[in-house]
């Protein structure tokens, strides 16, 4: 899922300066498990921030609503007949949710109210880590499920680097080497022949890529696509 | 809406859900719920919320369609039709009167046993996210919304007890 972190107060603050009522969008979605801004989480901020505002004088009004998730338009219609009233919207979903409210409703000031970090795992209780870079060239099938890409600082393809110690990363000692986790894992499962063939450079553009579309609905994009 | 109970189908709408708030209503201090504000969000969306819901034959056709419901050995309680019915079904009926207690039961519903990946199927054209989604919006109206396993609050966290409630299922 994708992995956010909620803003620092001062920050979010900063941002609302001189909008007289702001309705800060809550996710439902990735946000909200990663307990950066699902339902709670915006409630939790928006009494901090009416109370922190209030303190400075400011007698700015923030409300909350949540919506299933911020990626997908009938969800956000659930909002239209509420942002007329309110003079900016603060959005805690991920940075696609927030563009993607930003763009229904462009007439009106979209701000984040949390960090995107990364696509990542659920270790523990606040604990994520990060697991996919989408790279867009999934090499997985040949690494015994450990990402080389992310879980490697240099993002080798081809077998660890020089400078691995006791099978941890000369990066951060701490950090077990992606790479020989790789070929200890490969070994277990008796198909460490999956890594002798010489990876070629990688196209990395597509690190770029900001759209997909699944092959069975190619057809009905084609059109737009061709324009 | 008025085939809920009488309807020949095997989607069962609890009694519960249908009873006229009486002495089941919880005594102790809490949130009391907003009806007011529930009415209006009904009213929003009334004619099309309430074709829906009449529209419903009962085929069971939508059940297949949710992973859920096939991932749990096919228990009726999972499948998208007795969701709504239970959940939004009841609302409609019951004009929005219901107590806190029907409401956290709803909780369970539509936002435990469904993820909403809007991939539930209905022959008649029923839009089932669209309710279900719509469900959750008015309980989230009154503070309640999906709670995770590691949620401060959450009742599996409480039961987990404070040393455990720090491991997610995931660590288990």
């Amino acid at each position: 899922m994708i992995i956010a972190e909620i803003k620092h107060l001062e920050e979010v603050k900063q941002m609302l300066e001189g909008y007289g009522k702001v309705l800060n969008v809550g996710c439902g979605g990735c946000v909200a498990v990663c307990l950066a801004g699902g339902q709670k989480e915006v409630d939790t901020l928006n009494t901090q921030l009416t109370a922190s505002l209030r303190t400075d004088g400011e007698a700015t009004q923030i409300d909350g609503f949540t919506v299933e998730r911020q990626c997908e338009v009938p969800f956000l219609a659930e909002l239209d007949e509420m942002v007329e009233q309110y003079d900016a919207l603060l959005s805690m979903a991920c940075g696609a949710g927030i563009q993607f409210l930003a763009e229904r409703y462009p007439h009106k000031p979209v701000f984040p109210g949390v960090n995107s970090v990364f696509v990542g795992v659920n270790k523990d209780v606040g604990w994520y880590e990060q697991r996919c870079k989408c790279c867009g060239e999934c090499v997985l099938a040949t690494t015994a499920g450990i990402c080389p890409v992310t879980m490697c600082a240099k993002s080798l393809f081809n077998g660890p680097c020089g400078g691995p110690q006791d099978g941890h990363c000369e990066v951060d000692k701490d950090t077990p080497c992606a790479w020989i986790q790789i070929c200890e894992r490969l070994t277990a499962q008796g198909r460490l022949d999956n890594i002798l063939e010489v990876h070629g450079p990688r196209e990395w553009e597509g690190q770029t890529q900001s759209s997909l579309v699944l092959e069975q609905y190619k057809h009905r994009y084609a059109k737009d696509e061709g324009e | 809406m008025g085939n809920l109970r009488n309807a020949p189908y095997k989607i069962h709408v609890s009694d519960e859900a249908l009873t006229e708030e009486t002495d089941s209503m919880p005594k102790d201090a809490e949130i009391p719920v907003d009806r007011d504000k529930i009415k209006a969000m009904l009213k929003r969306k009334k004619g099309r919320m309430k074709m829906c819901l009449a529209a419903c034959a009962g085929c069971t056709l939508c059940a297949e369609s949710c992973f859920l419901f096939m991932g749990n050995e096919q228990d009726p309680g999972y499948m998208p039709a007795y969701k709504v019915l239970n959940s939004l079904g009841v609302l409609y009926r019951k004009g929005g009167k219901v107590s806190r207690a029907q409401l956290e039961e709803m909780r369970e519903l539509v936002f435990k046993r469904c993820a909403l990946c809007g991939r539930c199927y209905c022959p008649f054209g029923i839009d089932l996210p669209n309710m279900l989604s719509f469900a959750r919006s008015i309980l989230r109206s009154q503070g309640i919304y999906g709670m995770y396993p590691h949620s401060v609050g959450s009742p599996e966290a409480e039961a987990l007890g404070e040393e455990d409630n720090v491991r997610p299922p995931s660590a288990e």
